[in-house]
């Protein structure tokens, strides 16, 4: 997962120490309550356009009739509308946000984001506070022009505006109960990435109709976090034929493991057997050492992902090799028989730790189908034990050994 | 388990229940208008009242009331408007009967956010009319108290729907046709101890300041918004009717004057520019009655059409037939109650006569009194310039008519001196015009008249509010009049009239107000039903002029020779609660209610006026200061005095140090919250525990481990506390066995922690 720094782990908003925000002059101000700046909004709600009505209704009967009762309450409207915005300002003042996302993503599979707030104020408290947040795909490397009427000729609109839509979810959390001054808080919008990609989880706006409801004032923030969403892992069928007839010259590595060979020493940590500790090693070196054995089996396989556009025509089916990969490359790791990967012609990459894993993943994630990727030419990575795939039918897709078919989905 | 004590929160049952009762008493503030506002609708606002109470106290009781009748109310409603408007044919007492049982309908049933917005609304409109018609000090209370209640029940609401979400909009629903769930189980104290538990002083404090800050600022906006006379009138008078409660019509029978005085109620309030030219006992003329007919003193039709003419005017100036005097120009500014009459109060002939908005009315220049078309739907205010409080009304239209006179037609009403009683009691008159006129050499003059006949009738009765009229046949008045019992003002003054007319002078009773008294705090006259008068005026051929004679009175020479001005305020001062009371009307009439463009310019000028004196004395004083410290700067310096300086200086110094070391603590003290970083329980236990172990320090392993964890407790970061109940249960325990081994073992080592 790769997220923007700047963007969700800084707090925002009012409250925060936003090193952009410009310093405040008067004439910033002014120019500000012309042109807001982007995302900020004042808008009448129902309320405040029955109040607008009726100050215009009243200062309209006090004009025509000089009736001070009417310019009196003419004028108690209009501190009451004024009232709602000093209370309003008053209850943003000092409240700052930032946005945290619990990796890792997974398609499919719900996930979280964590809006933290905190209130800087001293001694008021800040109520009735919602947040939108947004998330929707990143497609990095499309790059759409503008359209007019015109020129989109030919587009399917809908079709555009369905995707638009189905890549994108969103949520508004409110702030229910109220944020204490000097407190924090945190809001948590659980939900499910439906594709693999990149994804970036947005707070698209705060708003509020505090205090008396007359006005629905909206705030834009720019404050997002980008993750990649490894694809979604599915069902997969072994075939006996395959996994009953044990490769052989597998490559050896040396992995960690519960074998009875020692291939390391480490530090103690916390959850270690007390029976791993080696004392020698310990006592010599005035730390808690505890051996390390490697594993039993060092068989390994290399996965070898090809995504030649040729060969896998089909879109949901491309999905589904991605998958698949994604599938098999944890299985393979958790049964640490993964050695290494590799996308296409890139550089295969050696698979040690589960950062290695995730780094695959991420790859997955993002990976596309290229145009003939076979041109790379030779294998790149080692002659035996690799895992390679190819199209099962029109819609499922095979794994294969060394040529032989291992496993389906 | 957390120690850290903070505010509760209400929770979404308790909002409901707060927004529940927040409505309920909107709608009663908006429905209690009716107690000011006059118009019929005393019925209703008890059953709402009532009702509206009752399902504040008992939430539950809307869910008992038939679907059918939620179905049927509308139309139940409607039907009640129309037959109210078609009964009543004021449209404008039915819009507010109809609005009253909105607010019963709305104030009884459950209601959704429109339905709230719906009460506020309501009750606004019930409040503004009130406030429109009546120009009541009421109003001012009432549309505070609304106002603050309003934007707390908004308040309410937002919270409310903030504590809802999104997607919970069922939540507190209840079961459908039963009562929400917030209101099966309301504890009206226990909310009220939630409320005060869950407020903090300080965000009560500037909710207060915000509120008095809208106050404010809505008093800054009512100066400061562009006024413009458009001089149009009032438009919800067109849909109203109202009747003088008093008895001041054009038609009054004996008696109905004095019903008046019973009244002490507030009349007219009346402001002077200047105060020397008060008279010492002003009368206030309303009406002038010329025919008499059994006992009943009204204004003939004859004189009605030569006088006032047919047509109503409609303006905001009236010129009448004084003219101004040399000098600056006295103004009295008038402002007569609503339900007094419609007849204006003025204590003679004026030259100019200004409304504060534009009238409709007819004026009697001969006569000197103007009468509105309608009863004042509310307060009138009014302006007078060179009002002419002599007693003496000239009247040359009718000098004219008097000389001209046919003396075959000489008894006809337009010439105000006809006699509608029997030729007995004429004879009776005559007799006692003849006793009145003995013992004056040659004719007597109708002032000289006047004198003697208010002094004869003074002599032969006492005054009385309970008169007794001697029974037998023949006028009633003049029964009276030859009898000797008591009477009141109206037989006083219209046995004047009968006499007068009987020794052939014109004469005429006229009805109004006499006297008043002078409010010491808002330093204007201050007049009540209860000086309602009537007296007389006969006319003086010689002078072409009326005079005013009131019989009760002592003589009219005497009257005018009275102390005028200062001293006779200063005698009439009122300096009592009802006056407090009143200066507080008068000050809404004068500043809230009369201001218009040129208030709003003398306001500008007097701030700019403050402004600019309040620069000046600042200037002066700053200048005086720099004087005096170059003076004392300038004087003999010796060592006692430069010793005096710096003891002055080091003490000034101390203090502030003083005041800097401890008075932030105190401010830390006073703005620290409770649960915040600085009240923090946990963290105090701790350094309380660290202190005691300070003087008592634990030994061995285990005190050591204890010290630590306290000293995380008390400085580390929250997120690495362990659990501070069982620490403080271990400090305790250590303590208690570190002072156990102490007495063990006196003069042990102490350490410190």
């Amino acid at each position: 997962m790769s997220m923007n720094p700047g963007d969700a782990t800084e707090w925002s908003g009012p409250g925060g120490r936003d090193a952009t925000r410009p310093r405040f002059t008067w004439n910033a101000f002014l120019w500000s309550l012309v042109f807001p700046r982007r995302g900020h909004r004042i808008l009448p709600t129902v309320s405040g356009i029955v109040l607008i009505g009726l100050s215009l209704g009243i200062g309209t009967a006090a004009y025509n009739s000089s009736s001070n009762i009417l310019f009196i309450t003419l004028s108690l409207l209009l501190a009451c509308l004024i009232l709602s915005g000093v209370m309003s300002w008053l209850n943003l003042r000092g409240v700052a946000w930032r946005l945290r996302l619990a990796v890792p993503l997974r398609a499919g599979h719900e996930a979280v984001a964590t809006l933290e707030l905190r209130n800087a104020k001293k001694f008021l408290p800040t109520y009735g506070l919602w947040f939108d947040l947004v998330a929707r795909a990143v497609e990095r490397d499309v790059v759409r022009r503008a359209e007019s009427t015109v020129t989109a000729r030919g587009i399917d609109v809908r079709e555009v505006l369905a995707k638009a839509e189905s890549s994108e979810s969103d949520r508004r959390l409110g702030l229910r109960t109220r944020l204490e001054p000097s407190g924090e808080t945190r809001l948590e919008w659980v939900f499910k990435p439906r594709r693999r990609g990149m994804m970036r989880v947005e707070l698209a706006g705060v708003g509020s109709l505090f205090p008396f409801g007359f006005l629905k004032k909206d705030i834009g923030t720019e404050v997002g976090a980008e993750a990649v969403v490894w694809p979604a892992p599915v069902e997969y069928r072994r075939h006996a034929v395959a996994s009953a007839r044990r490769p052989a010259g597998g490559e050896r590595v040396p992995r960690a493991g519960s074998g009875g060979d020692l291939l390391a020493l480490r530090r103690y940590a916390t959850g270690d057997s007390h029976r791993l500790i080696h004392w020698k090693a310990s006592a010599r070196t005035q730390t808690l050492l505890v051996r390390q054995f490697a594993a039993e089996s060092a068989e390994g396989y290399a996965l070898w992902l090809r995504t030649d556009a040729a060969v896998w025509t089909r879109a949901e089916q491309f999905e589904l090799l991605v998958s698949f990969a994604a599938t098999l490359a944890e299985d393979f790791f958790r049964a640490g028989r993964l050695v290494a990967t590799a996308v296409d012609a890139e550089a295969p990459r050696p698979v040690r730790r589960v950062h290695d894993l995730e780094l695959f993943l991420n790859r997955l994630a993002v990976v596309q189908p290229v145009e003939n990727s076979a041109v790379a030419g030779e294998q790149p990575v080692a002659k035996q034990n690799v895992l390679t795939f190819a199209p099962d039918g029109a819609r499922g897709v095979a794994a294969y050994v060394d040529g032989e078919k291992t496993a389906s989905a | 388990m957390s120690m850290e004590k903070r505010r509760p929160q209400l929770n979404l049952d308790e909002l409901h229940q707060l927004k529940w009762l927040l409505g309920g008493v909107i709608a009663l503030l908006a429905v209690w208008t009716v107690f000011y506002m006059n118009l019929e609708g005393w019925t209703l606002m008890a059953i709402t009242t009532g009702a509206v109470a009752a399902v504040m106290i008992w939430p539950a009781l809307p869910s008992r009331v038939p679907a059918l009748v939620h179905t049927l109310a509308f139309p139940a409603i409607v039907l009640f408007f129309a037959g109210d408007l078609w009964l009543t044919t004021e449209v404008l007492p039915a819009m507010v009967r109809l609005d009253m049982l909105l607010l019963l309908y709305r104030g009884i049933t459950y209601r959704q956010r429109r339905d709230d917005l719906q009460v506020i609304v309501l009750g606004l409109f019930l409040i503004v009319v009130a406030g429109v018609l009546t120009v009541s000090l009421l109003f001012a209370a009432q549309i505070l108290a609304y106002t603050g209640c309003a934007l707390g029940f908004l308040l309410s609401i937002t919270l409310t729907e903030a504590a809802k979400g999104d997607g919970d909009g069922a939540a507190g629903a209840g079961q459908p046709g039963g009562p929400p769930a917030w209101a099966t189980h309301t504890d009206w104290p226990q909310l009220f101890r939630r409320l005060r538990e869950a407020a903090d002083w300080r965000v009560v404090a500037l909710g207060a300041a915000l509120f008095a800050g809208v106050v404010g600022l809505s008093a800054l906006l009512f100066l400061a918004l562009p006024r413009f006379q458009i001089e149009n009138s009032l438009f919800l008078e067109r849909f109203v009717i109202r009747k003088a409660r008093t008895g001041f019509t054009d038609s009054i029978k004996i008696g109905d004057v004095s019903e008046i005085v019973q009244d002490t109620g507030l009349a007219l309030s009346v402001d002077v520019s200047d105060r020397n030219v008060v008279p010492a006992v002003p009368y206030w003329r309303m009406l002038v009655l010329d025919q008499y007919e059994k006992g009943s003193f009204k204004l003939s039709p004859g004189l009605r059409l030569t006088s006032f003419g047919r047509f109503d005017r409609t303006g905001t100036v009236v010129h009448g037939e004084a003219r101004p005097r040399l000098g600056p120009a006295v103004y009295w500014t008038f402002y007569l109650e609503s339900g007094v009459s419609r007849y204006l109060p003025l204590a003679g002939d004026f030259s100019v006569l200004q409304f504060r908005e534009s009238q409709n009315f007819r004026q009697s220049a001969d006569l000197a009194v103007l009468a509105l078309r309608d009863e004042p739907v509310s307060m009138t205010a009014y302006r007078v310039e060179s009002l002419d409080t002599s007693g003496t009304l000239p009247d040359p239209g009718f000098a004219k008519r008097w000389r001209e006179r046919d003396p075959r037609t000489a008894a006809r009403g337009l010439l105000q001196n006809k006699l509608s009683v029997s030729p007995a009691d004429q004879t009776r008159l005559r007799q006692a015009v003849e006793t009145i006129e003995a013992g004056g050499p040659g004719p007597v003059a109708a002032r000289d008249f006047a004198d003697r006949a208010g002094a004869w009738l003074r002599k032969n009765h006492l005054y009385s509010l309970n008169p007794t009229i001697p029974g037998g046949e023949g006028d009633p008045l003049v029964r009276w009049m030859t009898s000797n019992e008591g009477g009141h003002c109206e037989l006083f003054a219209g046995s004047l009239v009968l006499l007068a007319r009987s020794a052939g002078f014109p004469a005429r009773v006229v009805t109004g107000f006499k006297g008043g008294s002078w409010n010491g705090y808002s330093n204007n006259f201050t007049i009540r039903n209860s000086d309602a008068h009537a007296w007389a005026e006969v006319f003086d051929a010689a002078a072409g002029a009326w005079l005013r004679e009131d019989p009760l009175a002592v003589g009219s020479a005497a009257q005018n020779d009275a102390a005028n001005g200062e001293a006779a305020l200063a005698a009439r001062a009122d300096r009592s609660w009802e006056a407090r009371l009143d200066s507080l009307r008068v000050f809404w009439y004068r500043r809230i209610v009369n201001f218009d463009q040129r208030s709003q310019t003398e306001t500008l000028k007097a701030v700019k006026a403050a402004t600019q004196e309040a620069g000046r004395q600042l200037r002066e004083r700053v200048a005086r200061l720099a004087d005096a410290v170059k003076t004392w700067l300038a004087g003999p310096w010796n060592l006692r005095r430069l010793a005096n300086v710096l003891g002055f200086a080091c003490a000034a110094a101390a203090l502030g140090w003083i005041g800097w070391e401890f008075g932030r603590g105190w401010w830390r003290r006073l703005v620290r919250r409770p649960g915040g970083k600085h009240g923090d329980p946990v963290r105090h236990e701790a350094s309380r525990w660290l202190r005691r172990m300070t003087v008592e320090p634990p030994r061995g392993a285990a005190g050591a481990e204890v010290v630590a964890e306290l000293r995380r407790l008390r400085f580390g970061a929250r997120a690495t506390w362990p659990e501070p109940e069982k620490i403080f249960r271990r400090a305790r325990q250590v303590w208690r066995e570190a002072a156990r081994q102490s007495k063990r073992q006196p003069g042990g080592t102490s350490a410190s922690v």
